[in-house]
């Protein structure tokens, strides 16, 4: 099977002159343009998407590239992930607990619902949003500004296919990262919870800490919801730098994409597997 | 030989080649000349699979590179090669490792021969002793020569320069001219060369094509442009501020 075509780039300067001028358009025409450029970005997507599956499976890496994206998508997102989840753990507990307790005057199972919520849903999908965000904008800007300074086509003239050079790397890397991140920053958000729940609601830590509510299907969930994340925002974000067109400006807009379209295959992901979770695992 | 056979390629609405003819046999050093915008870096980069015509054929060696996709692309950019403008070094790697790489991906060289080949296509392009320097490390000149070593290092039958002297020093530039020049006198090598570059042009060129407003506007040897009655292409060669080309 002969790797799948990179999508070209128009140079700068074609794109110069009256080429952005808006034309008067018919409602008709624009949203059959919508379509056509909806359709076609769509099939970009898919392109990236198979081709860095292909190479994933078939490519050679250089020696270090995916620990480096490892580094740069796992280690630079600790602190971020520790300050956002932590907030996030504590606001959570804080508005669970005031709404439990206007219910039932009982706060003993708030750490167990908050674990399953977590391990089920919250823990991979907050933190996913947080490193669309972060490791989104990156990868699409990193991309991008090789794309507008013809970097990119150099590395086709090379016999490069810049998926698998670019993207792969960095899909592979957060594959894994992106698990370990969200576990760890689960883990943050739960203990932070904890911790309000002991100050504010007066739950002991030996009541918070209870897994009696978890189970195969929250465990099930919670790992698809890792993987698929992880692979998602990689490939989102890669084409959306492969997209860019134009120069600095165009870089910006990509970036602005990734983020925006990162979050919503998150959020779209989130819905789907959640969807089959429920029937596979009734709660 | 190569050609280019009614090219038609638009960005949006704007069309920037309208139905380009265009032959270039083996061996001649061959600039393409026009206005910011003509479409010359554009018409390039159909003949090396990076854009695909809207209409018309680039036939070379006889396939016609507009209908070629994926590996088979590969094989035309074994044979035909490009400096880009800004050179386009990667980053990441030593000027070593950016000359290896084609080595490596388009022979299948290991890593170890790769490196020890490209060590020696630096020295060819006088720049040896930076072999082991990060592409950040270097001036324009010197980036653009090891673009130039890289692109050489798979030893293409053709080579396309964009702007290959555009932000060198006047003697850096002529160096570049004589690499072009040694290329294809002594190698063979068909050069196209994308430059508004008059001394290049002029010293080099062994036939030059202009582009203006989408179409080729004039072809001929430098001595035909010098004495051309056509006003825009002599507004152009003259550099003059006043004439009938439109912006």
């Amino acid at each position: 099977m002969a790797p799948p075509v990179a999508p070209a780039t128009p140079p700068d300067d074609a794109l110069d002159g009256d080429a952005e001028r808006p034309r008067p358009r018919g409602l008709a025409a624009d949203t059959g343009q919508l379509l056509i450029e909806g359709v076609r970005a769509f099939r970009g997507l898919f392109d990236v998407a198979l081709r860095t599956v292909y190479w994933s499976l078939k490519g050679r890496r250089e020696k270090g590239v995916v620990l480096e994206q490892a580094f740069e998508i796992g280690n630079k997102s600790v602190f971020f992930l520790t300050v956002t989840q932590g907030f996030i753990g504590m606001i959570l507990v804080f508005q669970s607990g005031l709404q439990a307790r206007r219910v039932v005057p009982d706060l003993t199972m708030l750490g167990a619902t908050f674990l399953e919520l977590l391990v089920r849903d919250l823990a991979a999908t907050l933190a996913s949003m947080m490193l669309a965000t972060r490791v989104g904008a990156g990868i699409a800007a990193e991309i991008g500004s090789m794309v507008v300074t013809e970097q990119v086509d150099a590395l086709r003239m090379c016999g490069v296919d810049p998926v698998d050079w670019l993207v792969v790397p960095r899909f592979l890397a957060s594959v894994v990262m992106t698990g370990v991140l969200i576990f760890y920053a689960g883990a943050i958000a739960y203990f932070a919870g904890g911790a309000t729940a002991w100050a504010v609601f007066d739950v002991q830590p030996q009541t918070y800490l209870n897994a009696r509510l978890l189970d195969i299907g929250d465990v099930s969930i919670g790992l698809a919801k890792c993987v698929a994340y992880g692979a998602a925002i990689p490939i989102v974000s890669g084409w959306c730098g492969l997209s860019a067109r134009g120069g600095s400006e165009g870089v910006g807009i990509a970036t602005t994409q990734a983020v925006v379209f990162s979050s919503l295959a998150v959020i779209i992901l989130n819905l789907v597997i959640s969807g089959v979770g429920f029937v596979l695992f009734p709660v | 030989m190569i050609e280019f056979r009614g090219i038609m390629k638009a960005f949006g609405p704007k069309q920037v080649l309208k139905g380009v003819d265009l032959s270039i046999p083996d061996g001649e050093v061959f600039f393409l000349i026009g206005s910011s915008g003509a479409g010359k870096s554009v018409l390039i980069k159909h003949l090396i699979g990076l854009l695909k015509p809207d209409a018309g054929q680039i036939i070379l060696d006889g396939d016609d590179v507009s209908k070629l996709e994926g590996a088979a692309l590969y094989r035309v950019r074994k044979v035909c090669a490009m400096v880009f403008q800004h050179a386009t070094l990667f980053d990441s790697m030593t000027c070593a490792e950016n000359v290896a790489l084609p080595l490596r991906k388009h022979h299948n060289l290991s890593a170890r021969d790769a490196l020890a080949e490209a060590q020696k296509r630096l020295v060819q392009v006088q720049m040896g002793e930076f072999a082991e320097k990060y592409p950040g490390e270097l001036g324009d000149g010197m980036r653009k020569r090891v673009a130039i070593a890289r692109a050489l290092t798979v030893d293409p039958r053709y080579v396309l320069f964009d702007e290959p002297t555009t932000s060198l020093d006047p003697v850096s530039a002529r160096r570049v001219d004589k690499l072009i020049r040694h290329l294809s006198d002594t190698l063979g090598v068909t050069s196209i060369v994308v430059s508004h570059d008059l001394a290049s042009i002029f010293s080099i060129a062994d036939r030059i094509a202009m582009l203006y407003q989408g179409n080729l506007r004039m072809v001929g040897t430098p001595e035909e442009f010098r004495n051309s009655s056509d006003g825009v292409v002599s507004q152009f060669i003259h550099g003059r501020a006043e004439g009938p080309m439109e912006v």
